[in-house]
């Protein structure tokens, strides 16, 4: 992840408040949609499923491929976001 | 799955620290994920089920390697075979006083260059001096090497550790004057 997108950079770049899944980098609509569905609903949410799995951007990743059928670049780059999210506001 | 579904969260973040995976709390949203990491840890451990085989031929080899080694080395070894050289060295002399000299110079001449070089010292005498050589002779090409060498490196190792510890010692007191 040498570059990033305007997306993470927002995301990163602030506190998340109740922004929706869809601020999260790498989430776009239709794995929005999946992710609500699930009952991940905010970005919070899922910031606490990273949170539950220890910030562990592998398992994260895998979950979400898991959940949501995001490819790696997509489950990668929300990941990324959320550690970097963490690292800078927890 | 069916194997996991019915666990409870502490049978199976259990079951994870026992493969070895970092895991968080076992939860609704986690434990799907936490149940496909062991299945795959699982399936992992039972594709490596063959390696531990591999690592007792292995263990098997450095034994048999051992074997071979502690002969060379033991003195049990170098005793034997002074042992052997002697029952050489009577049949040597036995072949000598039966068959005559001609026989024997064959024996001598096929064992060692140093048997050779006694030959000229006596027809008769010369097997008997010989066979009392021929102990003598594998001996010390053996002997030699281990104890010189084993000698060698100690005193190095000594003397290198005193001119050292000298060394230290003489330094801290020309700081001190």
């Amino acid at each position: 992840m040498s570059t990033t997108s305007q997306k993470h950079r927002d995301f990163v770049g602030e506190p998340m408040g109740d922004k929706p899944v869809i601020a999260l980098s790498g989430i776009g609509e239709t794995l929005g949609k999946k992710l609500e569905e699930q009952g991940f609903d905010k970005a919070f949410v899922v910031l606490g499923q990273f949170l539950l799995l220890k910030k562990d951007t592998e398992m994260f990743t895998d979950w979400l491929k898991d959940a949501t059928g995001a490819n790696s670049r997509q489950a990668g780059s929300c990941a990324q976001c959320l550690k970097e999210w963490c690292d800078a506001f927890l | 799955m069916s194997l996991f579904s019915n666990m409870s969260a502490e049978e199976i973040s259990y079951l994870l620290d026992e493969h070895g995976i970092k895991h968080g709390p076992v939860v609704d949203s986690t434990r799907n994920l936490y149940e496909r990491k062991l299945k795959e840890a699982m399936a992992k451990r039972k594709q490596a089920k063959p390696s531990p085989d591999k690592t007792f031929y292995r263990e098997e080899e450095e034994e048999v390697t051992y074997v071979y080694r502690t002969p060379t080395k033991s003195e049990n070894f170098m005793e034997s075979r002074p042992y052997m050289r002697s029952k050489t060295a009577e049949e040597l002399e036995h072949s000598a006083s039966y068959s005559g000299y001609s026989r024997s110079s064959e024996y001598r001449g096929r064992d060692y260059d140093e048997l050779s070089h006694k030959l000229p010292v006596g027809p008769k005498t010369a097997p008997i001096r010989s066979g009392q050589d021929a102990p003598k002779a594998p001996k010390s090409p053996r002997l030699i090497p281990l104890w010189v060498q084993f000698l060698c490196f100690l005193a190095v190792a000594v003397f290198l550790y005193f001119v050292f510890s000298s060394m230290e010692s003489s330094e801290p007191l020309k700081v001190i004057e």
